[in-house]
């Protein structure tokens, strides 16, 4: 696989890849789905023509999404645009059919509300949380994807869950008041 | 806590955490409910999905952008397909004639320290800069005062640091500031660090005895009768040289050479011809 994102085939299968995970920071970027396919689209336009692709797939995540972050923030600045607020998808995923019905109902409420906390989130935060806890990049990744020193990765991660925690817990002690 | 759940310790630090989790109660504890919360956070994702419709587009996209790649291409492949013949006959003529001297320049070169492995100061430069940057290794004294860190270093090291107080007497913009300092150990001896920051971005300078490290290995440079070694260490930009019996390594991530690290020590317009040597060519 060294040499074999040089090539565009194999460049194209191994971009492929990566289409919900882009598609997913493209609607964190933009909170907007139409907004989101269009900056997807742009992503993959830029990836096809760049000269500098990395040389190994291990680093083409991590390369697609600084330039899909670039290609927003050109946009931002060109349009002046703020971020728009828009419902969460309803790809929800069924989970195992063996479990128990209440559990896979509390497991999906849960889920939910997870979603809608991290989705609630100021953009700075909802972005890192993003880029770690579901995308899984390391804080050196994330520092390069935003273009910030992994310390200060850190820190807003740190600050980002927490917020996340006392919206999670606040959820919390509201359903357990609700079932007694 | 926070780095070994989200798995950035390596090594001794990381045996050291899982060490302590085992014989630790209320940190066990506080692990279990951490990974509670990051497992219930993890796995609500993903939280979008690119439609079939979706992936169909970008998938033609990628299609079309290879066949408009391949045939812009072509013809101007088959071009230098020939002059690359011809430059690669051409090389290998020129490689022939020229190897006995190259042969002669190796055997007479090996001790040149150019382009070897960085030193260990080096290293450890590097590497207690990504730890001050991740909160694993936190300053001992905090100040933005130039007096005030150099003071604070005095019966600390066994030489004396003296950092520059250019900003506040030039009366010129902030470029950088100093944020503080702290010993760090090497060679059996105390070495000192000096933290500052440059456009949010972190700079090291690490100060010891020219008689616990010199500088070498890297590529070196130049400049106003001082050799420099620079050095890329895991991403990061490294600096070392001698003055004066001191040995020093500034660390960064700035653009280039991080020669605009320099800055930290050199901010005035007569030091510029200082710094230019260190841009790349």
């Amino acid at each position: 696989m060294m040499d074999g994102l040089r090539s565009n085939a194999v460049f194209g299968q191994a971009a492929l890849e990566h289409i919900d995970a882009l598609y997913g920071y493209a609607m964190t970027l933009t909170r907007d789905s139409t907004r989101a396919e269009d900056l997807l689209q742009e992503t993959y336009m830029r990836a096809t023509r760049a000269a500098n692709r990395p040389d190994s797939d291990s680093n083409l995540k991590g390369w697609m999404f600084v330039i899909m972050r670039n290609a927003w923030l050109n946009q931002v600045r060109h349009e002046n645009a703020g971020p728009l607020f828009v419902d969460l998808d309803s790809t929800e995923s069924t989970g195992n059919p063996q479990d128990n019905p209440h559990v896979v109902y509390l497991r999906k409420l849960e889920r939910k509300q997870v979603r809608e906390a991290i989705e609630s989130l100021p953009d700075a935060y909802r972005e890192i949380v993003i880029l770690r806890d579901i995308e899984g990049f390391s804080y050196q990744e994330i520092a390069t994807v935003l273009d910030c020193p992994a310390g200060t990765v850190m820190s807003r991660l740190g600050r980002a869950r927490g917020r996340l925690k006392k919206m999670l817990s606040a959820w919390q002690t509201k359903a357990h008041v609700r079932a007694v | 806590l926070t780095l070994y759940l989200d798995n950035e310790l390596r090594g001794v630090e990381l045996a050291k955490v899982e060490a302590h989790l085992t014989e630790c109660e209320s940190c066990a504890a506080i692990l279990a409910r951490e990974l509670g919360f990051l497992k219930a956070v993890r796995e609500c994702g993903p939280l979008h999905i690119a439609s079939p419709a979706l992936r169909e587009k970008i998938e033609r996209l990628l299609n079309e952008g290879r066949v408009s790649v391949d045939a812009a291409q072509s013809p101007r492949t088959a071009r230098t397909d020939v002059r690359f013949r011809w430059v690669v006959a051409a090389a290998a003529v020129l490689l022939v004639l020229l190897l006995p001297v190259v042969i002669w320049r190796v055997a007479t070169q090996t001790d040149s320290p150019s382009n070897t492995k960085p030193s260990s100061f080096a290293l450890m430069a590097a590497d207690t800069h990504l730890r001050i940057t991740r909160g694993q290794l936190p300053l001992e004294t905090e100040s933005a005062s130039p007096q005030q860190i150099s003071d604070w270093f005095s019966n600390k090291v066994p030489f004396s640091v003296k950092l520059p107080n250019y900003q506040e007497s030039s009366g010129q913009e902030k470029l950088y500031t100093l944020e503080g300092a702290r010993l760090v150990g090497f060679q059996n001896e105390y070495a000192a660090y000096v933290g500052y920051r440059m456009k949010q971005r972190p700079i090291s300078l690490v100060i010891t005895s020219d008689s616990v490290a010199k500088p070498s290995g890297g590529e070196e440079i130049a400049s106003r009768g001082l050799r420099f070694h620079y050095n890329a260490i895991d991403g990061l930009k490294v600096i070392t040289w001698s003055d004066r019996g001191l040995t020093y390594a500034l660390v960064s991530d700035l653009e280039e050479r991080g020669q605009q690290s320099c800055i930290v020590c050199h901010a005035g317009t007569k030091d510029r011809d200082f710094i230019e040597p260190l841009k790349p060519r």
